[in-house]
């Protein structure tokens, strides 16, 4: 019970913690928003001073609260789940910016990562099973293309398979000129053929670090006395590598795929730009530009708590998993 | 390529709507109706999701809303000096304190709800902009807006008013009393369904793009004749040029290097040059306000202006593709009637590095061992602000370093985010920043010179200048007195007098010294549509970002043979 | 994300500092990686200024330009050489202080125990939760001039949690062993059992730990460039690629301009990650030593091992 509490209170802290930061650091961003609001306007027509005033009402900002007051009202606003109004996407709240981007994210990097996982772990655990057979000899191959600036494979896969053969779409989410979004099977199609590139290039530059680890991992279990035991008991080698190498080898690999799942949010931001993909990755640049602090704060307080929440699964789903730890407890 | 079946089926089912409602009298049901599922598609900037907000009155409307869809009295071509063209309006005129306008507006014009346009809408509009502070973007000194009949509206001001006449009757958007009274706070709604004149209306929306359909009832006879104009949101250059090469996007407005090169196996797609911003080396040029450095010394700033090798800055800068500046700020062509010597319509290309060095010598800079000019013991070095990534700004700042270095000036380069460069401009905490001044409400230099100029819209450094103000700090009362009076008339010649003062005393200041016209390159898909605009018939500005020119364009497309 | 996770159940041999075995991998990571050090310190005296432009815009490699020029007529090998200078400068920052800072939170937070460890593994483990890449774009776009030292730091300070977490593991199941009891027993200087007999165990891992943050720096650094957040008063790899992708490089067939650096990254970090493969090898010995597969190959043909398959299916 003890040990419970003494977690629950880390993630507690933990979230306090982010959470002032998230406050804290928007706020450090040099230039008013309201001024860069009005800079920008000027870009593209002429603003007049007065304008300045016009744009203050209407945002409803008073840049003279001080700034503990405006962390009581920013503590207050997420206890009722009310993120503020987004400045770069005025005038549509913070909410329904990330309501509408996030699923693209979740989808697009969610499903690679999983993918990922599931091929590397599945390579990893032959390459360490047979060391010298052809998964095996595959890991320096798939760690150089970890060492690959992603973005640097994924803008050449994108400029071959985009616009030399023309296999797949240059970018977006989906097909706008021909689907309409919505549950039905040309939409749904057309995602996963947009998605396919992208989640490509993600699964090629990372399953390299899942392949490695599970491979180490089921060297290390390999030599166990266990091991030894259960081949002299002369059981099937399938059931030696799957039940007895590869359920003990996976443990780590598990809790580094759920810890990865949390940054699913905060990794997509080179891909979207890349892709020119409308997730939340592309939302966060845009309100950086903007001095959005609103949306800044309202995309990192999701990838925190998504980061947090990935952590606690972690550690619920080891003492599950893990029989050693459920003995402990 | 993008005609799928259904979007056929919706196409018929519009032009058969078209030929109900053709009847009215537009008279071209026939040609249209053969060209009923034509379709562009347009990239117009937008950058990630986009956010639906078709109200013209707050920030972050979507571009269209304003031309496309909602048409404002009268039209100004950036391109050309030509008068404002009738749109709403027919015509006006002001009494001769500059308080009272008088409009006269167009007759049979409709929204697209089917209701009649009258003066009522438009005194309606002015009135709701009267009322509320917060979408009087201008600042309107209005004291009453009223229709004494149907195609008369009244405003009258509590100011004089000359100088607003372009944000009045060029860039207000008039918008449909009969939907409008009905909307409680005008800066809150994003006018879901919008309501226009304009020869387009909103057909379906989604984040990622959205389409604008033909208005069949639209006031100008024969136009529109493209059915449907989709927009769609890229995140880089490079993504662009991608799609539009192709074939996915008919018009956009994007600095593409290479473009030539880019474009050369692709007979369908062309582009139009029109250069319209003058970009400038901003200087923090005046010590009594606070600026630092030997920019401060007009000298130094004469120096770099004879120093600058234009047409090489050109080549490695512009790509080619820019224009020749005048040092009077204004465009050498479209303003030369506003030019008042012609000796200053326009820069030689060349370096003078003789005249340059003459003048600093004559000033007390002498060079010092390291080739770099000192007076005093102050070097003549100065650092030149721009924003990351902007990459024709960076390599003008790589090639101007090198060209300084010939007479003895050194250029030291910085980057920062956008925000903070355009912090530092508006507190005058730079030394150099590199800009560009232009496209005013209209092209009458009084947009030019009352913001860049007057200290009326400068600040001490450390505080705020105006927005698109006087950034370089500059205090002139021979300038000010001549700001002035060129506002208090509306009769050109007065003021072409009082341009020539202002343009005597910011030759010689130099406290934005012009480097080049920043190209505006648009690219254009001709294998759907064709009658965009060129360099021979400049009808309106190209660029695809532009607000009412994005109307005129559109209105004035023919679907490809 | 997090180093290496693997890592933390490894166990730690009783054995001081070993010299990785010399094989061939070894071998090829340390050639390419010192070759590529050594252009970065060198290179960049026997070049032209990278920043001067000339007239002969994007022209392909000559004997003049050997890699070609960009855009405004710069000199590329002349960029690379000062690029591969910045990045490695930014792989060197933020290697030390990684290892400074995950040393003193992870080792010295663990060997000290109580409640200084619960502090420094809490502080740890926010750290841990506070996403990187974000963070360090919003604090990127707040600094005006983003120097290399300050693109450094940042990556550093964001980076250095997941190590500490390792290494505090590692300390913990030293702390514990026999012969760290007994030179306590012993009456050894609490320092001196951590700096004598602790530490000299941890040196591998360390080793490895810093070669991770080496090849994460340099990556996130080409990311944060790629998204015009990167250095902006120096050269890098990835300020390059950034200039380069702006000037549509690749679409302008400009190869020499948008490969070079791209592929110095890959190499570099593929050198690295050799160089790290040997390290894991010193950490858990099991990863050298010929396993289950192997001891049955020594039995048996191949053949035979099919046919001993399937008699047993």
């Amino acid at each position: 019970m003890r040990h419970l509490f003494r977690k629950l209170g880390f993630y507690l802290v933990a979230l306090w913690a982010a959470l002032t930061v998230n406050f804290v650091i928007p706020r450090m961003m040099p230039g008013d928003p309201v001024d860069i609001m009005l800079a920008k306007l000027g870009q593209k027509g002429p603003v007049s001073p007065e304008a300045k005033q016009a744009i203050e009402a209407m945002l409803g900002t008073d840049s003279s609260q001080s700034l503990l007051s405006q962390y009581g009202d920013y503590l207050g606003g997420l206890a009722s789940g009310e993120l503020g109004v987004s400045l770069v996407f005025f005038p549509a709240s913070v909410s329904s910016i990330i309501g509408q981007t996030l699923p693209w994210t979740i989808g697009l990097i969610g499903l690679a990562t999983i993918i990922s996982f599931l091929t590397g772990v599945g390579l990893g655990t032959l390459a360490g099973w047979k060391r010298g057979s052809w998964a095996d000899n595959l890991i320096p191959v798939t760690t150089m293309f970890q060492s690959v600036p992603y973005f640097w494979l994924a803008l050449i896969l994108l400029f071959a398979f985009g616009s030399i053969w023309p296999l797949f779409p240059l970018n977006g989410g989906y097909d706008v000129y021909n689907v309409t979004p919505g549950w039905n099977a040309p939409f749904l199609g057309s995602v996963l053929y947009y998605g396919t590139l992208p989640a490509l290039t993600i699964i090629i530059s990372s399953v390299g670090g899942w392949m490695l680890g599970m491979r180490n991992m089921m060297v290390s279990t390999l030599s166990e006395d266990y091991m030894v035991t259960a081949e002299a008991k002369g059981l099937r080698s399938g059931r030696i590598m799957r039940r007895y190498a590869a359920r003990n080898a996976v443990l780590p690999s598990i809790s580094g795929f759920a810890i990865s799942l949390g940054f699913v949010v905060a990794g997509s931001i080179v891909t979207e730009a890349v892709f020119s993909y409308p997730g939340i990755g592309s939302a966060l640049l845009q309100a950086v530009g903007g001095n959005d602090y609103a949306l800044i704060q309202g995309i990192l307080l999701i990838i925190t708590l998504s980061v947090l929440g990935a952590n606690l699964l972690v550690d619920l789903l080891y003492s599950v998993i893990d029989p050693r730890i459920r003995a402990r407890n | 390529m993008f005609h799928l079946t259904k979007s056929r089926v919706v196409a018929t089912a519009a032009v058969l709507a078209l030929g109900l409602a053709g009847c009215t009298g537009s008279g071209d049901t026939g040609k249209s109706g053969g060209n009923g599922d034509s379709s562009i598609t347009v990239f117009n900037g937008a950058n990630g999701a986009i956010v639906e907000n078709w109200n013209p009155f707050i920030p972050n409307f979507l571009q269209p809303t304003s031309g496309a869809i909602h048409e404002a009295l009268f039209w100004y071509n950036m391109a050309t000096d030509a008068p404002p063209q009738p749109m709403l309006g027919t015509a006006y005129r002001w009494n001769a304190e500059g308080t009272e306008l008088t409009i006269t507006t167009r007759e049979g014009v409709t929204w697209t709800d089917g209701k009649p346009f009258t003066a009522k809408d438009v005194a309606f509009t002015f009135d709701l902009i009267r009322r509320n502070k917060a979408i009087n973007a201008t600042n309107l000194q209005i004291k009453s807006a009223v229709a004494k009949d149907d195609k008369t509206a009244v405003l009258t001001f509590g100011v004089k008013t000359f100088t607003d006449e372009a944000a009045i009757i060029g860039h207000t958007p008039i918008v449909p009393e009969h939907i409008w009274s009905k909307i409680g706070d005008p800066s809150k709604t994003i006018n879901p369904n919008p309501v226009g004149t304009g020869p387009y209306k909103l057909k379906t929306f989604s984040a990622q793009s959205y389409v604008l359909e033909k208005n069949p009832s639209y006031w100008q006879a024969g136009k529109p004749q493209i059915q449907n104009v989709r927009f769609i949101s890229l995140a880089t250059a490079d993504a662009a040029s991608a799609a539009l090469t192709a074939g996915q996007v008919d018009w956009m407005t994007s600095f593409l290097p290479g473009l030539d090169q880019l474009l050369k196996n692709h007979k369908e797609l062309t582009y139009v040059n029109t250069p319209a911003m003058t970009t400038a080396i901003f200087t923090c040029s005046n010590a009594a306000l606070g600026c630092t450095g030997p920019q401060t010394d007009v000298a130094v700033r004469q120096a770099i202006y004879h120093a600058l090798n234009r047409d090489q800055l050109n080549k490695l800068a512009g790509g080619g593709f820019a224009g020749t500046a005048s040092p009077t700020m204004l465009l050498p062509e479209r303003d030369k009637k506003w030019i008042a010597d012609p000796a200053q319509a326009t820069i030689p290309g060349t370096a003078d590095v003789a005249k340059a060095n003459q003048i600093l010598d004559a000033a007390g800079w002498v060079k010092g061992g390291d080739g770099i000019r000192a007076k005093g013991g102050q070097r003549l070095s100065m650092t030149i602000q721009t924003v990351t990534g902007w990459s024709d700004y960076i390599s003008l700042n790589d090639a101007m370093a090198q060209q300084f270095k010939e007479v003895g000036i050194e250029l030291k380069p910085s980057q920062m985010s956008w925000n903070e460069w355009s912090n530092n401009q508006v507190q005058g905490k730079f030394q150099l920043s590199l800009d560009s001044i232009g496209l005013g409400a209209n092209s009458n230099p009084y947009h030019t010179y009352q913001p860049k100029y007057s200290s009326a819209t400068t600040a001490k450094v450390g505080e705020a200048a105006r927005n698109s103000g006087n950034f370089a700090r500059y205090d002139n009362p021979v300038v000010d007195r001549a700001v002035q009076a060129a506002a208090g008339t509306n009769d050109e010649n007065v003021q072409k007098e009082q341009y020539k003062i202002i343009q005597q005393e910011i030759v010689r200041d130099l406290p934005y010294i012009p480097v080049y016209v920043n190209s505006l390159l648009t690219e254009f898909n001709t294998s759907r549509a064709t009658g965009w605009p060129s360099n021979e018939d400049k009808y309106a500005l190209p660029a695809s970002w532009k607000i009412w020119d994005n109307g005129i364009v559109l209105a004035n497309l023919k679907p490809a043979q | 994300m997090a180093a290496n996770p693997i890592a933390l159940d490894v166990p730690i041999p009783r054995r001081r500092v070993t010299l990785p075995p010399l094989t061939a991998k070894l071998a090829t990571g340390l050639i390419i990686g010192a070759a590529i050090v050594l252009f970065g310190l060198i290179g960049p005296l026997l070049v032209q200024d990278p920043s001067r432009v000339s007239d002969v815009g994007l022209a392909g490699p000559s004997a003049e330009h050997l890699l070609g020029t960009t855009q405004t007529g710069q000199d590329v090998l002349a960029q690379l050489a000062y690029a591969t200078r910045g990045s490695l400068i930014v792989g060197a920052i933020v290697g030390v202080l990684t290892l400074a800072l995950s040393a003193f939170f992870g080792i010295v937070g663990a060997y000290a125990g109580g409640w200084v460890d619960e502090a420094f593994s809490l502080f740890t483990n926010i750290m841990l939760v506070i996403p990187g890449l974000p963070v360090v774009i919003v604090i990127s776009a707040y600094v005006a001039d983003r120097s290399l030292l300050l693109v450094s730091v940042v990556l550093a300070i964001t980076s250095w949690a997941g190590s500490a977490r390792v290494l505090r593991g590692s300390t913990l199941s030293l702390r514990s062993r026999d012969y760290v009891l007994a030179s306590r027993v012993a009456g050894e200087k609490r320092w001196r059992i951590l700096a004598v007999e602790i530490l000299p165990n941890l040196i591998p891992l360390l080793a490895s730990q810093v070669v991770f943050a080496v090849i994460f720096a340099i990556l996130g650094e080409a990311g944060l460039s790629y998204l015009g957040l990167g250095a902006s008063d120096s050269f890098t790899w990835g300020t390059m690629l950034y200039y380069a992708q702006n000037g549509l490089a690749l679409r302008l067939g400009a190869w020499w301009w948008f490969v070079p650096p791209g592929l110095m990254l890959a190499l570099f970090g593929a050198a690295l990650s050799l160089i790290n493969f040997s390290i894991d090898e010193i950490i858990n010995p099991k990863l050298r030593s010929q396993t289950r597969a192997a001891r049955r190959g020594w039995r048996m043909s191949r053949e035979q091992l099919r046919k001993a398959k399937e008699s047993t299916l």
